[in-house]
């Protein structure tokens, strides 16, 4: 298991990636973001963006499901999150590109009423040209490490 | 349409009326967050939740549903750079009715693209007793008249 204490500044953790199709793009968008540049590929082609692109809302939650299949792997106390400083969708995500997720830790401290310690973390998404098309810094809580019996 | 020279600092918008389902909470939780206490109704009854609950990426897609629906459709914007201070202050359950709340909050010529501006917009997003389940501040690009 690895707790909230197993954590270090500075450290990077890969979270593994995943290719978006035009299928998952469109499913999300007609339920969630039903804009003609997320829905509809021939408006999308005369949009600035001059193609389908991904719901901002999808990318994160792409990045989300990184997170959560990262933390299984390493057996991770993750105990959910009180919310995020920040967000930016700063390339488009188009169907076919694949996109590998990344965290840094920023900062660590504990709960003072609580067993367990807060992370600062900076999540992002990078595609196959390099590119960071989504930046989110937040905070997550994991559990302290169990007090060792005597 | 309202363009950027029309919207007005403490401008306040309402609209929006999400019913949150047990089956749609499942389906998000399933593709984009599989965790116990949001796709496994006896795994979240033994939780601290109490009960199954929304991921909170998910509360962020219904309320994305709400304003495209229901603001989009008469501001002239086109996208948003993203969002800052995103807050889940509450679980948000199946059977709960989620509406949304918004302001104005500060207006940002772009120096570089004269038809266009930044605008910082805050939203609160309620269930149906009145309780903000999550609140942020979307920065959304407006075009200019």
């Amino acid at each position: 298991m690895k707790y909230w204490e197993d954590f270090a500044v500075g450290e990077i953790i890969a979270l593994g990636s995943h290719t978006i199709t035009e299928a998952e793009v469109l499913a999300f968008a007609r339920k969630f973001d039903p804009q003609p540049f997320h829905t509809d590929p021939e408006a999308a082609r005369r949009s600035i963006f001059g193609g389908l692109i991904a719901s901002g809302w999808h990318t994160c939650g792409l990045l989300m499901r990184l997170s959560v299949d990262a933390n299984r792997r390493e057996a991770a106390a993750a105990s959910g999150s009180p919310g995020l400083d920040s967000c930016r969708w700063l390339k488009p995500v188009r169907p076919g590109d694949t996109l590998t997720g990344r965290t840094e830790v920023l900062e660590t401290w504990p709960s003072r009423s609580k067993p367990i310690g807060f992370i600062r973390r900076r999540n992002e998404l990078i595609n196959q040209h390099d590119e960071v098309v989504v930046a989110v810094v937040g905070i997550t809580m994991y559990r302290r490490r169990p007090a060792a019996a005597a | 349409m309202k363009y950027f020279d029309d919207v007005q600092v403490g401008d306040v918008m309402r609209f929006g009326r999400y019913e949150v389902t047990r089956d749609e909470i499942i389906e998000y939780a399933r593709q984009f967050d599989p965790q116990p206490f949001h796709l496994d109704e006896e795994a979240a009854n033994a939780s601290m939740f109490g009960g199954l609950i929304a991921s909170g990426w998910h509360t962020g897609a219904m309320f994305i549903r709400m304003v495209v629906e229901h603001m989009t459709p008469v501001h002239a914007t086109t996208g948003a750079m993203g969002f800052d201070d995103l807050k889940w202050l509450k679980p948000v359950r199946p059977g709960d009715v989620l509406s949304v709340e918004s302001e104005i909050r500060e207006k940002i010529e772009s120096r570089s693209r004269p038809d266009r501006g930044t605008v910082k917009i805050e939203s609160r997003i309620s269930n149906q007793r009145g309780e903000v389940v999550m609140s942020l501040v979307s920065l959304v690009i407006y075009l200019r008249r």
